[in-house]
């Protein structure tokens, strides 16, 4: 051939960019760490499953938890809200109070947005049992152009990025890596929430979903006219700075959690710590009150309210339930009593068990669900790892089956392995680099991702065989010019096909088809680096391979 | 072993209409399966789990297929063992159409309580449930798709050859190729799921490619009428073959394997190249050829 290099490029430019590409998916592919080395993400994995990991896997390809096991919940949020709220600033607490009161709902239950930037008010309620009309009865009565006729199902994006954030807490707090959070539209404009979690049950997975974790810490003690009394002296993560992990104190024989209390102070010098330091010696807590709870019976876990003793007892409040009630400490007491605590204003949290004590952990760092799931809208799916191991098997021998068949037939109708073996490599390079874009990308793969594979394969072949049979048409290629005049008139029928292929697959790589999403990006992409990179190369090969008998 | 050949078909010996109205009979049979089943069920194809609500589980147990069937509060519509080498003792149980949600979420507890494990594996080894909510708005979803789909290689279609006979050919084949798998469906009660609306859409890619490679050798090559269908279907009918024999191989193993999703894409794809062997050869091909001998004239 021509010895000229530029010349050789201007012919073989089409098979020197399939072999550049190969190159590139063969070390995104199989040198650890891939071309974007990114190891921030194995850091987060636990030591031991680290080391694990990599030994066990051969390439850079993450699998999705249909190949890998785990497990999916998809459930829109509970609630429904009313949007452009014309309010006074000073009435946005008077609306979110009487939104409560009237519409006789528990904490947490609904909340007023201000929105900053365009100035309005947005009001949502996260509960079902409430009508609409209702709902904006409550919210005429401060702006009178609402009616029943604008509250909309469903919440606001805060809410959902703020359950976003919470749920990507509790997954991580769970020790599990490698978990996604997310939102999805439907065609009605309505969203889901769904969260995916390699190495969890579905029952596992839609406990951590549907506690709503709301904490309070909660003062019961008696007023000045000796009558129990509670009150909310400690709420959420507004209150708390610092959470610590679960722990047992070996000393007094109990499982807590040791927490901050947030000291930060406001303008006037007062702080979450402060405050409720002061409510403590207020209502008596530090003295009189030291050591005077006996509401709850440690050995069956139950409280009783009904005694003759006057009680001071702090409740430790999950979502309306009281999990613990202890006592003021000596020492606790005497340090709050004296104004010292608030400059460290740690305490432990005492829980009854350890899983409580871990269920107390999760929920302070990660904060209450804004709004509830509602499953009785949800979709679960979920794989053993030991079925997902065997689908990654079954995935790999069929692909090779299908290879095999397409083989075959491509052998058997031309009958020259000069035409059919090239047909053949080229349609595994392609999907070749199409691993190794999914492994740069970190694309996990999942069933519907194989079956894109497939079909990218299938469409190769078809292309490959329109080039073929163009560029064979009617004899020898004799020269360069010939064969590039053929090839111009195969690669216009394959870019047509092409183009009608992307055009079909569009809709599902950008709706929420769970699992069709995969297989319409799989094939697109297949399709475009068929087109423009791989099924040319073939063209050029095939060029060489009969001109240079 | 044979070599695998394209026949010569001679045109010649048919007018257009006895070519179109083969595929044209089908397809009308197809509509009229399809509308049947609408009058009788509700709708043309029996829905699965994805898009009538309910569940999808894989059990491994050493219960029998009998006591697997009446392990549920809810009967399952199938019960079916998977058959994948090294395998033993897994089934695939479906419930499609359950109306109530706490029965669906109840289903895993019942395979967890009634069957037998098989050693340390544990019972329910793949849960997939939607609940009838949810399944609504996937229908929906998935509709649109198809409908979006098909209306983007329609005016593709138009915009690729800018005249009505051969642009109006592609679109009606590829839409008896859509029909025709979906009557077999129905007939053959194979649930449309997920899978098998992404068979269909890939079938609306897969049906284009033949029609626009005759299209493209009837109309923008030289050369006699019957030269160019020679070559077109020779390139067509390899093309479609090849592909056939791909997705029944893909098919019969992933069915075997109880890998649905492959199963069902495997099968209908097959079924549809099929149906666009019959739709691009005969009746695009009539159309084409009226187009080309009466249709430019006029």
């Amino acid at each position: 051939m021509s010895a000229n290099p530029v010349g050789f490029v201007k012919e073989y430019w089409r098979i020197l960019l399939l072999a550049i590409f190969i190159a590139f998916a063969l070390v995104a592919l199989f040198i650890p760490g891939g071309i974007m080395a990114d190891d921030s993400l194995v850091g987060d994995l636990e030591e031991d499953e680290a080391n694990q990991s990599v030994e066990e896997r051969m390439t850079n390809i993450e699998y999705g938890i249909g190949l890998d096991g785990g497990t999916r919940v998809s459930a829109p949020p509970t609630g429904m809200m009313v949007d452009n709220i014309d309010l006074e600033s000073e009435q946005h607490s008077e609306l979110e109070s009487s939104l409560y009161t009237e519409l006789g709902l528990e904490t947490a239950d609904a909340t007023v947005r201000h929105h900053e930037d365009e100035d309005r008010y947005t009001a949502e309620v996260f509960v079902d049992d409430v009508s609409a009309a209702d709902f904006a009865a409550v919210i005429a009565e401060y702006d009178a152009d609402v009616s029943e006729d604008d509250v909309e199902n469903g919440v606001t994006q805060d809410t959902r990025d703020e359950m976003i954030r919470t749920i990507e807490l509790r997954v991580n707090e769970a020790g599990l890596s490698g978990g996604q959070v997310y939102q999805e539209a439907t065609v009605e404009g309505s969203y889901y929430i769904v969260t995916e979690v390699p190495g969890m049950s579905p029952e596992e997975l839609r406990e951590l979903l549907s506690d709503r974790g709301d904490v309070q810490v909660v003062a019961y003690y008696p007023d000045e006219d000796g009558n129990q009394t509670n009150e909310t002296v400690l709420h959420g993560e507004d209150d708390f700075s610092r959470v610590g992990v679960a722990s047992y104190n070996d000393e007094h024989g109990h499982n807590y959690v040791p927490v901050n209390v947030d000291d930060t102070e406001d303008a006037d010098g007062n702080s979450a710590a402060s405050e409720y330091q002061a409510a403590m010696n207020e209502y008596g807590f530090t003295s009189e009150g030291v050591q005077q709870c006996g509401i709850q019976d440690h050995e069956a876990g139950e409280f009783t309210f009904d005694h003759d003793q006057p009680q001071w007892c702090l409740l430790t409040v999950v979502d309306g339930e009281v999990v613990d009630a202890h006592s003021m400490g000596d020492s606790l007491g005497n340090s709050m009593a004296s104004g010292d605590w608030a400059n460290d204003p740690t305490f432990e949290m005492i829980t009854p068990t350890q899983q409580d004590a871990h269920q107390l952990a999760v929920n302070l760092e990660s904060g209450a669900l804004t709004a509830p799931l509602d499953f009785d809208r949800q979709q679960t799916f979920s794989v053993e790892p030991a079925l997902a191991d065997q689908f990654k098997t079954y995935s790999l021998l069929i692909g090779i089956l299908s290879v095999l068949t397409v083989s075959g037939m491509v052998f058997l109708r031309y009958r020259n392995p000069r035409v059919a073996a090239p047909m053949v490599i080229t349609a595994m390079s392609e999907v070749l680099i199409l691993l190794g874009f999914a492994a740069l990308i970190r694309m996990p793969l999942d069933l519907s991702h194989v079956a894109g594979f497939i079909a990218v394969v299938g469409t190769g072949v078809d292309d490959l065989v329109i080039i073929a049979d163009e560029v064979m048409d009617d004899g020898e290629v004799s020269s360069q010019r010939v064969f590039e005049s053929r090839f111009r008139k195969a690669f216009w029928v394959i870019g047509a096909a092409a183009a009608t292929t992307i055009i079909a697959m569009s809709p599902l790589a950008v709706m929420s088809l769970g699992d069709l999403r995969g297989f319409a990006i799989i094939t697109i992409l297949g399709v475009l680096i068929g087109v423009l990179v791989t099924r040319p190369a073939y063209g050029n090969i095939l060029q060489r391979l009969l001109t240079d008998k | 072993m044979g070599y695998f050949d394209v026949p010569d078909i001679s045109y010649t010996r048919y007018t257009n209409r006895q070519l179109a109205a083969v595929p044209l009979a089908v397809l009308a049979v197809a509509l009229l399966i399809l509308s049947g089943s609408f009058l009788i069920t509700g709708t043309p194809v029996p829905l699965g789990m994805d898009f009538a609500g309910g569940a999808e589980l894989t059990v491994q147990t050493t219960s029998s297929q009998a006591e697997i069937e009446e392990a549920f509060s809810v009967e399952p519509d199938s019960v079916q063992g998977i058959q994948a080498p090294g395998v033993e003792n897994q089934y695939t149980v479906q419930f499609a159409g359950v109306e109530d949600q706490d029965a669906i979420q109840e289903l895993s507890n019942q395979a967890e309580a009634e069957l037998v494990q098989d050693g340390d594996n544990e019972i329910v080894q793949q849960e997939s449930t939607a609940s009838p909510s949810f399944a609504a708005q996937t229908q929906q979803t998935a509709l649109l798709g198809l409908g979006v789909a098909f209306a983007g290689m329609s005016v593709l279609a138009f915009l690729l050859f800018r005249t009505f006979v051969p642009s109006i050919a592609i679109v009606a084949s590829a839409f008896s190729d859509l029909m025709i798998p979906l009557a077999f469906m129905s007939i053959a009660d194979i649930p449309l799921s997920l899978g098998t609306v992404a068979a269909l859409l890939m079938l609306i890619g897969y049906s284009v490619d033949s029609d626009i490679l005759l299209n493209t050798h009837i109309l923008r090559r030289g050369g006699d009428f019957y030269e160019s269908t020679y070559r077109a279907t020779k390139t067509g009918v390899t093309m479609t073959v090849t592909s056939m024999a791909a997705m029944l191989v893909m098919g019969i193993a992933a069915t075997l394997f109880g890998v649905e999703l492959l199963a069902s894409i495997g099968i209908i794809l097959f079924v549809g190249l099929a149906a666009d062997l019959m739709n691009t050869y005969l009746l695009n091909l009539s159309l084409l050829r009226w187009y080309k001998f009466h249709g430019v004239r006029s």
